[in-house]
Formats: structure tokens, sequence, C-alpha cells
């Protein structure tokens, strides 16, 4: 168990982030906005916590830099990434479906572009030094940071859910035109979740930026979009568990068969050898077939209706079919 | 007692016999075998797998061939290879796997320096040796006590180029300097070739940038033609500066060209061709290099690859024989079997520090550093020799080399 988590502690706190990460892409999505403008937010919050930390925060010894600190780097990530995220988000959201999309690929772009002249954000190189909180090799205990994220923001999303918010999204994503007839206001509710999704997604970069170290401009680029998409696809985008259990299944999934799958002993050197280089066929691969198989991903809201519903007994009457009173089809 | 359970019991007795001695023979051919195991985490996948392949057959080659030298002292090395990808979290647990689940005494990665900002924290903070093989930013071995390399930093092997293109023609005054803008190991080295042509008293007519998408250099190019530059200094990536370099030679400047790291590859013959003909460009190795080491490794690459040894293969070679070169020191001083692995691990820091090791890049030793705050750090690399290769293109400009030149 101690080598378990020594060796893979970092994975099980990136599992985490990855759920936090999916939830920041769920949020626009429950208003039926596809953007894929989370790794920009998520890099705005890594640079926020790189530049606190190794420049505001300053005077702590390697492994004791406070944990309030990097709660507090977290809440003024979220705060930043809010006000870019209002900027980005009232213009281009007007935009709908593939050209959404588009704008918010370039904003990440804009960014990694823009980071990557500043010298203030250390170029290419990016910030490193970043004061870590625990003076451990595992990693393992960021997840006392990761997981009350985790949870906090698995918790924020359910009550939104049933939320009159929530509903306003969900009344955007079914129809938008049905929705504003109904007085949902289309362009307030689409930034609002827009904005949530980039606090989420700001408060993950700040966290990864002291579990990592370092922080610079190959954080949160277009790969990264494609991937927290794909988190979202596969675990399912009608309810919050899906996002959250597609990231951790997916940041699982390649190390699994790298390491333990691949590194097995007694398998045959071809297959563990395609294992090993060709793990990453075998993911796109993967994420096909669940898609095929699963169109609404793993995680459907059925899954627990059907399960609540079983105990309940079927009355006759209620078996009956009902007249159409209506009199015909409409 | 019956027949039947007398017969019981010998089978008892043999199989207890069996089971007595087989485990310790079993044991003690283990112990004669048993290999030291040094990891190896560079990025065998993504994007940066072109660098981190040459990079696992260079040590590959460390491993065979040092364990036909009989290893460390007669007990052979195993090499754990760990996949990084490219990305700085895949670099964390390929790390923590070798640390932690391969009990190896160091490790040779990760291939990038931003990768070795987040890694090698984790390896110093286990008190495990790291050498890189490839990272050249600032700052990679003040990271932490048990942080080397073996890979030369930019700032230092830069300036030889110019310095040799002084040599070929010592009345080089004035020089224009060309640098794509939006690479950051562009805009670093271009501050190292600025400072250099500051150094040697040089003239410093103009400094022109682009982009490394830019196709079109005509503007810049007629900026800096008419100040008649002797030499113009590059800093870019291999298409752009190779186109750069084309529309220079067809505008019609004739003076020497020196190219930055980025332009450090074959992939710049087919976009310049036959124009490519005298670049010059520094190298941190050579596989010219005439040494008893440089000379074994280049048959045994070449028997392999059919083709040169190139920089990345020659450092990971080195990095692995300065593990089996101190750990043998360290064998010499102290038995490794008497070791734990912390202490092993430790010791072999110290080993490190203190050796010099004669490898295909030439002698090598290193220095302490400081970290910002005044305390111990890792070791810096003090490389003895430094080459320059000049490009030299066939007719037609379909094939060409680089060719060393001293």
């Amino acid at each position: 168990m101690e080598v378990f988590l020594s060796s893979y502690g970092a994975a099980i706190v990136q599992m985490a982030l990855a759920g936090v990460l999916a939830l920041s892409l769920y949020l626009p999505l429950m208003a039926g906005q596809l953007s894929l403008a989370s790794p920009g937010f998520y890099a705005v919050g890594g640079y926020t916590a790189a530049l606190l930390s190794t420049t505001v925060f300053t005077g702590y010894a390697n492994g004791s830099y406070p944990i309030p600190l990097i709660v507090v780097e977290m809440v003024i990530a979220g705060g930043v990434s809010a006000l870019f995220a209002l900027i980005i988000g009232i213009p281009s959201l007007r935009l709908r479906g593939i050209y959404l999309a588009l704008a918010t690929i370039a904003f990440i772009e804009i960014l990694r572009v823009f980071a990557l002249n500043q010298p203030w954000l250390g170029g290419a190189v990016g910030i490193y030094n970043i004061p870590q909180p625990f003076f451990s090799a595992t990693r393992i205990e960021y997840l006392l940071l990761a997981l009350p994220l985790l949870f906090g923001a698995m918790f924020f999303v359910a009550r939104l859910e049933r939320s009159r918010v929530g509903r306003a999204f969900i009344a955007l994503r079914e129809d938008e035109l049905a929705a504003s007839a109904m007085g949902v206001r289309p362009t307030y509710y689409k930034v609002l979740a827009f904005t949530l999704g980039a606090v989420l997604a700001g408060m993950a970069g700040a966290l990864n930026a002291h579990i990592l170290n370092t922080w610079n401009a190959r954080q949160g680029t277009f790969d990264l979009s494609i991937l927290i998409l794909a988190y979202v696809l596969v675990g399912g985008s009608r309810t919050f568990l899906g996002p959250v259990i597609g990231g951790a299944f997916l940041v699982a999934l390649p190390e699994i068969i790298l390491r333990e799958i691949a590194g097995a002993p007694g398998l045959n050197p071809v297959i563990a050898t395609f294992l090993r280089d060709g793990r990453l066929i075998l993911f796109g691969v993967l994420i096909a077939v669940s898609v095929f198989f699963f169109p609404y991903g793993l995680i459907t809201p059925e899954l627990f209706k059907r399960r609540r519903k079983k105990p309940e007994k079927v009355t006759v009457e209620a078996a009956k079919p009902t007249p159409n009173v209506r009199g015909g089809n409409l | 007692m019956s027949k039947v359970s007398l017969s019981k019991r010998l089978i008892v007795f043999a199989i207890a016999a069996l089971l007595a001695v087989a485990p310790s023979a079993l044991l003690a051919q283990a112990q004669e075998v048993e290999p030291i195991v040094i990891g190896v985490a560079v990025a065998q996948t993504s994007n940066v797998a072109l660098l981190g392949q040459e990079q696992v057959i260079g040590a590959q080659i460390a491993e065979e061939f040092f364990n036909a030298r009989g290893g460390v002292n007669g007990r052979p090395i195993r090499l754990a290879f760990a996949d990084t990808g490219g990305d700085e979290a895949g670099a964390i647990n390929a790390f923590q796997t070798l640390i932690n689940r391969e009990n190896v005494v160091g490790i040779l990665g990760p291939t990038l320096s931003q990768q070795a900002f987040a890694a090698d924290p984790i390896a110093d903070q286990a008190g495990v040796p790291v050498i890189a093989p490839s990272n050249t930013a600032r700052g990679i071995p003040q990271i932490g006590r048990f942080i080397f390399r073996v890979s030369a930093p930019v700032a230092i092997v830069a300036p030889n180029a110019v310095k040799q293109a002084l040599k070929q023609n010592p009345d080089i005054k004035r020089v224009a300097v060309f640098y794509a803008q939006n690479d950051a190991f562009s805009v670093s080295e271009t501050g190292t070739f600025q400072q250099t042509v500051k150094d040697l008293e040089l003239e410093l007519l103009d400094v022109q940038t682009f982009q490394t998408t830019d196709t079109d250099f005509t503007t810049q190019i007629t900026n800096v033609l008419p100040l008649d530059p002797q030499l113009v200094i590059i800093s870019g990536l291999a298409a752009d500066g190779g186109n750069l370099v084309k529309q220079l030679r067809e505008l019609g400047y004739e003076g020497a060209i020196v190219g930055g790291n980025g332009l450090n590859t074959a992939n710049i013959f087919p976009v310049c061709q036959e124009l490519c003909d005298g670049i010059l460009i520094a190298q941190a190795y050579s596989y010219q290099y005439d040494s008893e080491v440089n000379n074994a490794f280049r048959e045994a690459y070449k028997a392999k690859q059919e083709k040169e040894p190139p920089q990345f293969s020659g450092q990971a070679f080195a990095g692995i024989q300065v593990f089996v070169e101190a750990l043998t020191n360290l064998d010499n001083r102290k038995p490794l079997k008497d070791l734990d692995l912390a202490t092993l691990r430790a010791e072999l820091r110290e080993e490190i520090m203190k050796g010099k090791f004669d490898t295909p890049l030439g002698p090598i030793s290193f220095e302490e550093t400081k970290k910002d705050d005044g305390s111990p750090a890792g070791g810096e690399l003090v490389q003895e020799q430094f080459y320059v290769a000049q490009i030299q293109m066939d007719p037609g400009g379909a094939t060409g080399r680089f060719v060393f030149v001293d």
C-alpha cells in the first residue's frame, strides 16, 4: 500500500483535479454552450498562484508553505479567472455551437502565445521553484486540498442542478428560444455558467501549480481542451457525476496501461512494447468505442432513476392507457 | 508404524529437504547476478519523443557497453525505463515509479527542462541522484543537491560558433542578429549571442525579429543588407531559419552565417538546400571526437542505427557512464553490498560530484552550485571541449552533412 501510494500519489491527485476541470467544462455545457476555454482559465489560475507564491507570499522555507495561503491563492485565482471569463464571455457567448468553440480555442492560443512572450511569466521555461506546503516526495498530501475542492465543486454543481439557476441553464440547453420566451435571460445565464466554470478551472490551475512545482506556457493548451472534452463525453454530460468519473477514469487509464499492465511480469515483450508505446492508440480506441456504445456517456441520469423507481409498485390504474383527451395527434 | 506411513514420511522429508535447499540455492544465484538498477525517465512518447528515442538508444548502448566491461566491479547494471511523455505530470509519475517501485540508485532524465522543474524536486526530496541528459535551461542544478546535468547550457555552447566565424575570417567587425520572437528558446539564445558580440567588441548593426511561422523574410533582410553586415547570427527553428538563410543568400548576402541550436538539425537541408552551405553551428558533442570511449560508442551506434550518433544519444551515454563510474568508485571505497539504498543514493551523489569522467563528450566533471538563498545545490557541468560544425551541402543541394571544424 505504501509503495502504491508513493508511486501513484501524484496520479491520484491528478485524477481529482481532472474531475474539477471536467466540471468546469460541464457547467457551460449545462447551459448548452460548448466552450473549450477551461484550459485557458486553468492556465490563468496557475500563473496567478505561481506569481503570488514566488513574488508576494515569500519567505517560507521549502516544505513549510502555509496551506491557508494556498487557499487564498486559489480564491484569488478563481476571482481573476472570473474577471477574464466576464470580459471574454459577454461578447463571445453571443456566438453559438461550433463558433463559440472556435472563439474559445482562439482564447487559449492567445493566452499561450502571450505567456510565451512575457519575461515576467518566465517565457517558455516558465515560473519554477513554486514553494511546497508539504515536505514529502509523494505529493499524495495534496489530496487534502484537491479532494475538498473536488467535493465542494460536486456539491455546488449538484445543488445548482436543482436550483432555479440550474433549471434556467437546462432550459437554455434544451431550447434557447423557448427558454427566453419563458423569461430566461439567455446571455445572463450563459455568461454565469461560463464564469462559474472559469472559477473552477482557475482554482484547479492554482492548486496544480503547487503540485507540479512549476508553471509554464505548455500548461492549459488546446491538447488539454480536447482531453477535458473527452472526460465529459466519456463520463456523460447529463449529470455532474459523469464528468467527475470520466476525468478520474481517463487520467488513471494510461497510467494503469503503462505501469501495471505493460509492466506485468511474464508478459510477452512484443505485447508489452505495444502497450507501452501504443498506449495512446489504445486510449484513443477506448474513447471512440465508449462514445460509440455509450453515446450519452458512462454515467447517465437514467442509471439513478431506474434504481430509485424499482421498489415502487405500479398500480393498475396508472398502467391503464389514458384516453387521449386532445383527440388526435398534435 | 506401517510401511505406507514410512514412504509418506520419506516423501515429506524429501519435499522438506527440497524446500529447504531450493530457495537458498536460488537466493545464492540471485545474489550473484542481481544487477544495480539505474532509472531512465525520458519522453518515449508524445511530440518530444524524437529526442527521447535518441536518448533511449544512447542509454541502451551504454548499458551493453559497460556490462560487457564487467559493470560495477563485476556486478552488472540494469536500466529501468519509465516513459515520461511530454508533460510535467507524466515526468512526476515516471520519477515516482522509478524511485519507489524500481528502487533505482539514480535517474537519467527527464528530456525537457520544464519537466525537470516539476520532477526533479521529487527525486531531490527522496535523496535520489538525477543526471539530466538534455536540460539546458538556467537553474537546473540549482533545483536541489541531488541534481546534475551533462548538457551544457546554451550560454556556454553558443558563443563558440561566433568565435569560429572570427577564426575563419578575422576581419569580421559588423554583425546583424535575427531571432524568432515567439520561440522562447530563441529569445534566450539571442541574448547570449548579442552578449557574445559585445564581449568580442564587434559592432552590432541591427537586431531583426521574425515569427517561427513566417515564410517571407524580405522586409527584415532589406532592412539589414544596406548596413553591409559581415556576419549574420540566426536564432530560430528549422523551417523558418532555413528559409531565412535561403532568402539572405538569394538577396545577395555573401558573408558568414552562424545558426543557433534550432538550426542544428538535418531538417534544414531540404529548406535552404545548396544555400545552407557554410552555416556554422556550435555543438556540445562531436562524433568525430577521438577518444577510446567515443570511438566505441560511435561504432556501437552506427552498427545499430546506420548513421552517426547525434548529441542527444551521446549525452545519454555520458549520463549512464557517470553513474557507472561513480558507482565503481564508491564500491572501491565502500562495498555497495554493505550499504542500504538510502545511504547508497546519498554516497553516490558525493561520488558523482567528486569524479572526473572521460565521456564521449570529452572529459567532464561537476562543480557545486548554490540556490538563491545560498544553500547548497546540485552539480553544474564542467565540460572542457566544445565543437563547431559547418554545414556542407553536396552539389545539387539534395543532401548534405555537418562537418566538424576546429
